[in-house]
C-alpha cells in the first residue's frame, strides 16, 4: 500500500488544506500527488501518526474511545511495515516531547496489546533502548519521561515493573548525597523517583505496591527534607527585613513532592488529577473485521486475556553519569498558590507538582514552536482528569461563588504560573527569556479574555513585592513587562500605581516604574508612551526625550572649551587631517593645565568623544562608522590615562542622558573595540558615578554592568570550551590552558570590584555617606537596601561562574588520545553547563 | 522501503519560510533552463545550515535602528544591522537585515521574535543566506519594496497606499 505522506514529517492538521491555509512544510514535496489523491481517506499509517500526535486534544471525544480505536487501527494494519515503524516512532517521540500525552499514548499501547501483543512488545523494546541510552547519557529529563511512560504501561508487565529501578535510583542518590552536601544530581534522582510514583500507582492494580512505595518514601524522606546547602542562592524572595512577612515561601521541589506524596498516601492514593484513559473492559465499537485480519495468527474471533510481557532490563550505572547540566537545587515558584482563593492546586497537593512538571517540560521541550505550546497550554484541561479545572475563562471573582466541592483551579492560572516559574528561574532558565515572553504573548493572543486578567494578577503580585524580590529577577520582570506591553498597544492600568509616582526615585517601586517606562520607550518612542499614560506620569517622560538627536553641549558658550568643542566637531565633520584636530586638542590641554586640571586629557577627551557622538547621533550605524574612523585616537587615549578612558564612558552616558538605552549600546560597542575595558565600565559605574549609592537604583547602571560582565564571563567560558576542544591539537590546547588563569583572574578582579563597591553601600560605609545621611534616615535605608540587593545578585553570579570555570571543576588538561577522534560530547557538555 | 523520517511531533518555526523555499526552487529551475550545463547551486538547507543573518520584514518606515536593536538583541549580540533603504531617497523602506554572531542566535530569533510585534506591527523574520552590498535597497519601481507598489490597503506605517495606486488616484483627480 502506498503512503504518499510518509516523507513529510509530522504535525499536519487536516488533510485537504486548501492553498491559502497550507503549513510551511507542505510546500516542499509531493504537490503532484496531493491533487491526484484529494478527497481520499488517508492511508492507515498517516491516520495513526496523526491520531497519535493529536491524542487527547479533542475535547469532544472520549479519550478511552480515541485510544482504543487508534489501537485497533494499528493492530489491524500491523503487517504494514510502515505502520509498524510509525507507531513505535511516533509513540516514543511523543513521550519525549509532549509529556501531557504520556498517559494517553500508554493507553493506546495497552489497548493495542489486547489486540496484538506484538505492538506492545515492539514499543517496550524501543522504550528500553531509549531509556538505557538516556540513563547512560545522563539525560535526566528524557529518562524521567520514559520512566513515566513505562510506569503508565504497568499493566503490561509480569513482575514488579519500574519499582526495582526506583530502588536502584535511590541507592545512587544516597551515595551521591553522602559524598557531597552540594550534590545536585542525587537530588535530581530523588525528584525523578518521586515524580514517577504517582503515575505508577495510578496505572497499576498491584495491591502490594502501596506498601513498597511507603518503604521507598521512608528512605527518600531524609534526602528530600534536608535543606540543600545552595538553596539560599536561588531563593527568588530572600528574607530582607526581620519582621517582614515573606512574599513567597519557595520550598524546594523535592521537599514539596515528599510531603505531597505522604499526604496522598494518607488519602489512599486517589491521585485524582492523573487521567486514566485505559479501561481494560472497554472494547471499541468499530471492531469490525476485515479480510486482513486472517493474517493475524492470534485473531480467531475470540477475545483473549491481554498478553503480559517481561519488564525490559534497564541497568542503572554506578556511578551515574551526572549529565550535562549543573544542577542547582530547584525551588517551587508560584504566584498564585496558597492564597485565599484556590485558583491553582495548593502546594500541599501532589497535583501542583505533577501539573507543574509536565507543563514546564512541555514548554521547554517544544521551544521551537511557541504557537503550539500556547495552544496546548490553553487546552491543558484536556490532558488531566475531567473536571480537574473550572471551565476555561471562568473569571477569578466567580471562583468564590462556586458551590463547595466544585473544582476552583483555573487552567489559565496554572499555566501562567508555570511560565513565570521559568522566567524567574535562578540562575538561568533553559531557554532565552524572550521565548517565555513570546509564549505569554501567544497565549494571550489565543484567549485574551482568559489570560489577560491572570497576567494582571501576576503583575500586581510582582509589583507589590518588588522590594523583596531578588534584584536580577525584578529586572527580568521589568523586561518582560515592557516587552509584553509593546505587543499589546502598551495598555496597562497605570492609574493603579499613580500614587507610587510620588515616591522617591530610590524606592524600588518607583525605580521599577522609571525603568519600565524607559524600556517601553526603547521599543517605541517617547511621545507614543506618554500618550498611554495618565497625566501624573507625564513628568517622568520630559519633552527632551522626544528629541531624536541631543544637543551638542559645546554649542552653548557657557560650556567650558565651547570654542574648541565646536572646532573639533567641524574638523571631524569634514574629515580633516589628524594634525589639525591635534592642534585644537593641544590648546585644550594647555588651557586645562593652566586651570590646574589634574589630567588635561580628560577635558579634551570629552570634546573629542562628544563630537563623535554628535556626528553619529542619527543612528547606531552612524555612530559606529564614526567611532571606527576615529578608533586609533580613542584607543590611544585609553592607553595614556585611565581617567580619560573613563571619560569616554561618561561622555557617552551624558550625551545620551535622555536615551539611556542608546548609551548602553554604544558602551557595549566600545568594549568590543577595546577602546574601553570592562574594569573601566565597572569603576566608572560603581565609583565615579555611584553618587553615594544612588546609582544602584538605576536600571541603566545595572544593565551596563550586566552586559559588561556577561561579555567577560562568556569569554572565559569560551576559552575553557576551546581548551577542552579535543579537535584542537595538544599544543593548541596547552596554549589556551596557559591563558585560562589570566582570563579567570581578570573575571575575578571584576567580581571583586563590584563586591567591594556594593558591599560598601550595603554596609553604609560608602565614602561621604555617613556624614550626609545624618537625619535622612529613610533615604539611607533605601540606599543600603539597594546595596544588599546588588551584593546578593553578584555574589550568586560569581559563585555560578566559579562552578563552571573555577580550578576546582576544570580538572587537568587532557592528553591527546592515542587515536584521534572528535570529542563531540565534551563540547556539548560545556554548552548547557550552566543551565538547570 | 525508505525509512520513516520523523523529526518532531510539531512543526518547527526555525526553518526557512515557504517564500525562501519557493524563491530558491524558482531560481534553480531558471538556472537550469538558461544554462543547462551549469553546476547545480547548493541545496537550500546547506546554504542556510550556518546562516547567521535574518531578513526582517513588515517594519514601519519610521522604525529606528535603536528599536530594532532593543528587540533583536534579546536573542544574542547583534553583529551588524543593515537597514533597508529606498533606492532613490535613501530613507528606510520597511525591512532590514540583522546579523548575529552565531547560527543558534539566528534560529532563536526565528523561534522567539519572528511573528511578534515591533513598533506595534507584526514583523516577519526569515533566515537569509547573508547580506551583500546592494541588497539593502528596495527593488520596487519607485525605489521601495515591491510590495509597497501595488498595495491597495492604506498602511500609515508604510507610506499610505501603494505608490502605483497613489499615482493612479492622482491621475484620477486630474480627469
Amino acid at each position: 500500500m502506498g503512503d504518499t505522506d510518509r516523507y513529510r514529517g509530522g504535525g499536519h492538521r487536516g488533510y485537504n488544506n486548501n492553498k491559502r491555509k497550507r503549513f510551511r512544510e507542505d510546500d516542499d514535496y509531493d504537490q503532484g500527488f496531493r491533487n491526484q489523491r484529494q478527497r481520499q481517506e488517508p492511508p492507515p499509517g498517516t491516520r495513526i501518526r496523526r491520531g497519535l500526535i493529536e491524542i487527547a486534544e479533542d475535547h469532544g471525544r472520549l479519550p478511552h474511545e480515541v485510544a482504543a480505536n487508534l489501537a485497533k487501527l494499528t493492530a489491524d494494519n500491523y503487517e504494514d511495515e510502515y505502520v509498524k515503524e510509525v507507531f513505535s516512532t511516533v509513540a516514543l517521540k511523543l513521550v519525549g516531547e509532549q509529556p501531557y500525552k504520556i498517559p494517553f499514548v500508554a493507553a493506546v499501547v495497552l489497548y493495542a496489546n489486547a489486540e496484538k501483543a506484538e505492538v506492545a512488545q515492539n514499543v517496550i523494546e524501543r522504550a528500553q533502548k531509549q531509556t538505557q541510552e538516556a540513563l547512560e547519557g545522563g539525560h535526566w529529563r528524557q529518562f524521567k519521561l520514559l520512566l513515566r511512560f513505562l510506569a503508565c504501561l504497568s499493566p503490561l508487565f509480569e513482575q514488579d515493573g519500574v519499582m526495582p529501578i526506583l530502588d536502584e535510583l535511590f541507592n545512587r542518590a544516597a551515595d551521591l548525597q553522602t559524598a557531597s552536601s552540594e550534590d545536585a544530581v542525587g537530588i535530581e534522582l530523588v525528584k525523578i523517583i518521586l515524580l514517577t510514583i504517582p503515575y505508577l500507582l495510578a496505572s497499576s492494580n498491584d495491591d502490594s505496591l502501596p506498601q513498597k512505595v511507603a518503604e521507598l518514601l521512608e528512605k527518600t524522606e531524609i534526602i528530600a527534607s534536608t535543606t540543600h546547602a545552595l538553596e539560599a542562592l536561588v531563593d527568588p524572595y530572600p528574607v530582607s527585613g526581620d519582621q517582614e512577612e515573606k512574599a513567597m515561601t519557595c520550598a524546594s521541589v523535592i521537599s514539596l513532592l515528599q510531603s505531597q506524596l505522604t499526604e496522598e498516601a494518607n488519602n489512599g492514593w486517589q491521585l485524582a488529577c492523573i487521567p486514566r484513559p485505559y479501561d481494560p473492559t472497554f472494547k471499541p465499537a468499530a471492531a469490525k473485521k476485515d479480510e486482513e485480519s486472517e493474517l493475524n495468527g492470534d485473531s480467531n474471533g475470540e477475545v483473549q486475556e491481554p498478553s503480559k510481557h517481561a519488564f525490559p532490563s534497564i541497568n542503572v550505572p554506578s556511578p551515574v553519569n551526572p549529565g550535562t547540566r549543573t544542577l542547582l537545587p530547584e525551588v517551587y515558584f508560584s504566584l498564585f498558590a496558597d492564597q485565599e482563593i484556590e485558583s491553582v492546586p495548593p502546594t500541599s497537593n501532589i497535583a501542583a507538582s505533577l501539573m507543574r512538571d509536565a507543563t514546564v517540560d512541555t514548554i521547554n521541550l517544544l521551544d521551537f514552536n511557541r504557537n503550539v505550546v500556547a495552544k496546548y497550554l490553553t487546552e491543558i484541561d484536556c490532558f488531566w482528569t475531567k473536571d480537574t479545572f473550572v471551565k476555561r475563562s471562568t473569571a477569578f471573582d466567580k471562583l468564590k461563588d462556586l458551590p463547595a466541592g466544585r473544582p476552583t483551579w483555573k487552567s489559565e492560572d496554572v499555566t501562567v504560573d508555570a511560565i513565570f516559574s521559568q522566567i524567574f528561574q535562578l540562575p538561568t532558565p533553559e531557554h532565552r527569556l524572550v521565548y517565555y515572553h513570546s509564549l505569554i504573548t501567544e497565549a494571550c493572543k489565543i484567549s485574551p479574555g482568559a489570560v489577560a486578567p491572570t497576567l494582571g494578577r501576576a503583575i500586581r503580585f510582582l509589583f507589590r513585592n518588588i522590594d523583596q524580590m531578588d534584584m536580577e529577577l525584578s529586572y527580568r520582570f521589568m523586561d518582560w513587562f515592557a516587552h509584553h506591553l509593546s505587543n499589546f498597544e502598551f495598555r496597562w492600568k497605570w492609574t493603579e500605581w499613580q500614587n507610587d509616582v510620588q515616591l522617591p526615585d530610590l524606592d524600588p517601586k518607583k525605580a521599577f516604574i522609571n525603568g519600565a517606562l524607559d524600556k517601553e520607550i526603547r521599543l517605541s518612542f517617547a511621545k507614543r508612551i506618554r500618550e498611554t499614560l495618565p497625566q501624573v506620569y507625564h513628568p517622568l517622560i520630559p519633552v527632551s526625550k522626544e528629541k531624536d538627536m541631543p544637543d551638542f553641549k559645546f554649542s552653548n558658550d557657557n560650556t567650558p572649551y565651547a570654542k574648541e568643542g565646536r572646532e573639533v566637531l567641524a574638523l571631524l565633520k569634514k574629515k580633516a587631517p589628524e594634525e589639525e584636530v591635534q592642534k585644537v586638542l593641544d590648546s585644550v590641554h594647555e588651557q586645562a593645565a593652566a586651570l590646574g586640571v589634574a589630567d588635561p586629557l580628560v577635558p579634551s577627551t570629552d570634546i573629542y568623544m562628544t563630537s563623535i557622538l554628535s556626528i553619529g547621533s542619527k543612528s547606531l550605524s552612524h555612530v559606529l562608522s564614526t567611532i571606527d574612523r576615529c578608533k586609533d585616537r580613542l584607543l590611544n587615549i585609553g592607553q595614556q590615562s585611565e581617567q580619560a578612558r573613563r571619560q569616554i564612558i561618561a561622555s557617552v552616558v551624558d550625551f545620551w542622558a535622555d536615551h539611556p538605552g542608546t548609551a548602553v549600546n554604544i558602551v557595549d560597542k566600545l568594549l568590543n573595540y577595546s577602546i574601553i575595558t570592562p574594569m573601566a565600565v565597572i569603576q566608572w559605574a560603581l565609583q565615579d558615578r555611584i553618587n553615594r549609592g544612588r546609582a544602584l537604583a538605576s536600571s541603566q547602571i545595572y544593565e551596563m554592568v550586566s552586559i559588561t560582565m556577561f561579555k567577560v564571563t562568556n569569554r572565559v567560558r569560551q576559552v575553557l570550551r576551546e581548551r577542552n576542544n579535543m579537535k584542537l591539537s595538544y599544543e593548541q590546547r596547552k596554549q589556551i590552558d596557559d591563558a585560562l588563569p589570566r582570563e579567570r583572574q581578570g573575571m575575578r578582579d571584576l567580581f571583586n570590584a563590584i563586591e567591594d563597591a556594593v558591599s560598601a553601600v550595603a554596609n553604609g560605609a560608602q565614602d561621604e555617606m555617613i556624614e550626609r545621611f545624618d537625619g535622612e534616615e529613610p533615604e539611607q535605608k533605601l540606599i543600603t537596601a539597594w546595596g544588599s540587593r546588588w551584593a546578593r545578585v553578584w555574589r550568586r553570579k560569581a559563585a555560578v561562574e566559579e562552578a563552571i570555570v573555577g580550578e576546582a571543576v576544570v580538572g587537568p588538561l587532557e592528553e591527546d588520545p592515542p587515536v584521534v577522534e572528535a570529542a563531540e560530547p565534551e563540547q556539548e557538555a560545556m554548552e548547557d553547563f550552566d543551565q538547570v | 522501503m525508505a525509512p520513516f523520517r520523523f523529526q518532531n511531533t510539531v512543526d518547527r518555526l526555525d526553518k526557512p519560510s515557504s517564500y525562501t523555499v519557493g524563491k530558491h526552487k524558482k531560481r534553480k529551475r531558471n538556472a537550469n533552463e538558461e544554462e543547462p550545463n551549469r553546476q547545480p547551486s547548493p541545496e537550500l538547507e546547506d546554504k542556510l545550515a550556518n546562516a547567521t543573518t535574518l531578513y526582517v520584514g513588515n517594519l514601519s518606515f519610521y522604525t529606528t535602528e535603536e528599536q530594532i536593536h532593543s528587540l533583536f538583541s534579546t536573542c544574542g549580540e547583534i553583529k551588524r544591522l543593515v537597514m533597508g533603504l529606498d533606492r532613490f531617497s535613501k530613507t528606510p523602506c520597511g525591512f532590514c537585515f540583522v546579523e548575529y554572531y552565531t547560527h543558534e542566535d539566528a534560529l532563536d530569533c526565528l523561534k522567539y521574535v519572528g511573528g511578534t510585534k515591533l513598533d506595534e506591527r507584526i514583523i516577519r523574520a526569515d533566515l537569509d543566506e547573508g547580506f551583500s552590498e546592494g541588497r539593502q535597497y528596495g527593488r520596487g519601481r519607485s525605489g521601495g519594496q515591491v510590495r509597497d507598489e501595488y498595495r491597495e490597503e492604506y498602511d500609515p506605517g508604510r507610506g499610505g497606499f501603494g505608490r502605483m495606486v497613489q499615482e493612479e488616484r492622482m491621475y484620477d483627480d486630474y480627469q
